[in-house]
């Protein structure tokens, strides 16, 4: 193409550059931005802490369960933890604008909180995860499946061995 | 000029900022008048110590720090990283795997070489043509982060396969967008042919002869300019390459037009590939779906940066972290020729010969 009809053309179809902050901004819907976490679907594993490579994400253990953050300024976006989540319990939205203020900066975490619950079988103080049920064949029902969450690991694994399977 | 009219000999340094890229590397080079005489090259400004750190992380983490080497190859380094631990664990990559390896591997190839040949028209002096290519790339990096969601740190690959997934709606969006670039690259391809600004810049400068080529051991565009009719892809496949109708372009000049003609005739066919690879994708599984300890053991992976060979070796023990990681890298390899490429060159050519080779600084120095 010549110089003129190129020129032409770019008289025609406008300023290639975006408008932003005037305008919105090209975002596609698979971009890869903030993350976040639904604490109902965590198995409680810790995969995500164990594959994230910048290691942005924390569990530590509280008097009240399990916590979960994820330090947006350390996230390197690379999206390792929900690939490797089991439940897709965490998740990266395209959400890119994380600018902010200084004094803001401790406030960029995603934090999530995994609850104890006591355990309606033996009474065992226990963490209210998702149970690891993905292989229990056949699926679980809702309410077996409520039942199963609402034990510890322990009574899990009872309830589960004990599940009549029909034949 | 000194008295009795011969030259006089000068030591000017190049760099370490601005030669040609926004990397740092340090020229010093003698020049008698215009004339380059000699030249000295010195690296090492960003060094990043990222070998050491690939055996503080696990190898599920190390696929994205090597991602993170550098930008324009960031498809090669965790691809090679990945085949170097699936060679070790005796992973079976999925067919749809593999398919989707030589998508992601294509795409950036065609950014990535549209960025070089575009900076050689920068560097021309021919700003508003850098603009109008900058463009056309542009179209290619819209498409990379509509389909992997970054520009740049694509997050394609893992070990046993890849990240993503293409659906009937991203297939005819990548379709779309090839479309797009294919007629900007020919005209590209035309302006390259006939400009005589770029042509008087470009042609018959830099020269790296076929002699001076094996002898430094060039890898990529830059050695099948010279004649060096060598392509990874086709001398050791790797993903889907061996069903795949690659074409390996060369020319015999070794001057920096021809490096750059090679660069832009295969962005052509990398989007020959990319639609072939699009119409064949089988079905199946993306990867492995799961996550093996990688057992001790050592593998050589290499493939077909858009610079050129680049290879891994990897050794691996009973942790879970690899014992080492090397990885040689192709701007390693075609440096050195530099200083052949600028024997008897003039002063203002130096930036178009360095650009020439495509110099990726991250990668080298990591």
């Amino acid at each position: 193409m010549n110089f003129l009809s190129l020129f032409a053309r770019n008289l025609k179809s406008g300023p290639q550059v975006e408008a932003f902050p005037f305008g919105p901004a090209f975002t596609p819907d698979r971009l890869r931005g903030r993350i976040v976490f639904n604490a109902d679907h965590c198995e409680g594993c810790r995969i995500c802490e164990r594959v994230c490579p910048a290691n942005a994400i924390r569990f530590a253990k509280t008097p009240d369960g399990m916590t979960f953050d994820c330090w947006h300024n350390t996230c390197v976006f690379c999206g390792n933890c929900e690939f490797y989540c089991p439940t897709d319990a965490i998740h990266q939205t395209n959400d890119w604008n994380l600018a902010h203020t200084q004094a803001e900066k401790f406030d960029m975490v995603e934090h999530g909180l995994i609850p104890n619950q006591k355990c309606v079988e033996c009474g065992a103080t226990a963490l209210n995860t998702a149970p690891m049920v993905k292989n229990a064949k056949p699926p679980l029902s809702e309410t077996e499946y409520a039942e199963v969450r609402a034990r510890c690991p322990k009574c899990r694994a009872k309830y589960l061995k004990n599940r009549k399977v029909p034949s | 000029m000194s008295s009795n009219n011969v030259p006089e000999t000068f030591s000017i340094p190049v760099g370490p900022l601005h030669v040609a890229l926004e990397e740092p590397m340090y020229f010093k080079i003698d020049v008698q008048g215009e004339t380059v005489t000699h030249v000295d090259i010195n690296a090492g400004h960003v060094h990043r110590g990222i070998e050491y750190l690939t055996t503080k992380r696990t190898m599920y983490q190390n696929v994205v720090l090597t991602e993170r080497i550098c930008s324009l190859c960031s498809n090669s380094h965790p691809q090679t990283f990945a085949m170097a631990a699936e060679q070790i664990a005796g992973i079976e990559v999925p067919e749809r795997g593999i398919y989707l390896r030589v998508v992601a591997d294509e795409l950036k190839r065609v950014a990535s070489h549209l960025f070089n040949t575009a900076l050689l028209v920068h560097l021309t002096g021919y700003e508003t043509y850098f603009m109008h290519m900058m463009q056309v790339r542009e179209i290619c990096q819209d498409t990379i982060e509509s389909i992997f969601g970054n520009r740049q740190d694509i997050g394609a690959m893992c070990i046993g396969g890849v990240r993503y997934d293409l659906d009937e709606k991203s297939i005819a969006y990548i379709l779309s967008q090839l479309d797009r670039i294919e007629p900007e690259v020919h005209d590209i391809i035309k302006t390259y042919k006939s400009n005589g600004s770029i042509l008087r810049r470009t042609k018959g400068v830099g020269v790296l002869t076929h002699a001076d080529a094996i002898a430094t051991g060039v890898v990529g565009p830059v050695a099948r300019a010279s004649g060096v009719d060598y392509d990874v892809r086709r001398e050791a496949p790797y993903a889907a390459y061996d069903r795949l109708p690659l074409v390996v372009h060369g020319a015999t000049d070794g001057d920096v037009w021809s490096r750059a003609m090679v660069r832009l005739q295969e962005t052509l066919t990398s989007i020959d590939l990319l639609r072939v690879c699009l119409r064949d994708l089988p079905g199946g599984a993306v990867n492995i779906n799961d996550r093996p300890d990688i057992p001790p053991g050592q593998a050589i992976a290499r493939c077909e940066a858009p610079r050129g060979e680049v290879l891994y070796y990897l050794r691996t023990n009973d942790t879970p972290q690899p014992e080492r990681v090397k990885w040689r890298v192709p701007t390693f390899m075609n440096w050195d020729a530099v200083c052949f490429m600028m024997q008897g060159a003039k002063v203002a050519d130096i930036a178009i010969i360095v650009n020439s080779i495509d110099p990726c600084l991250s990668c080298t120095e990591r």
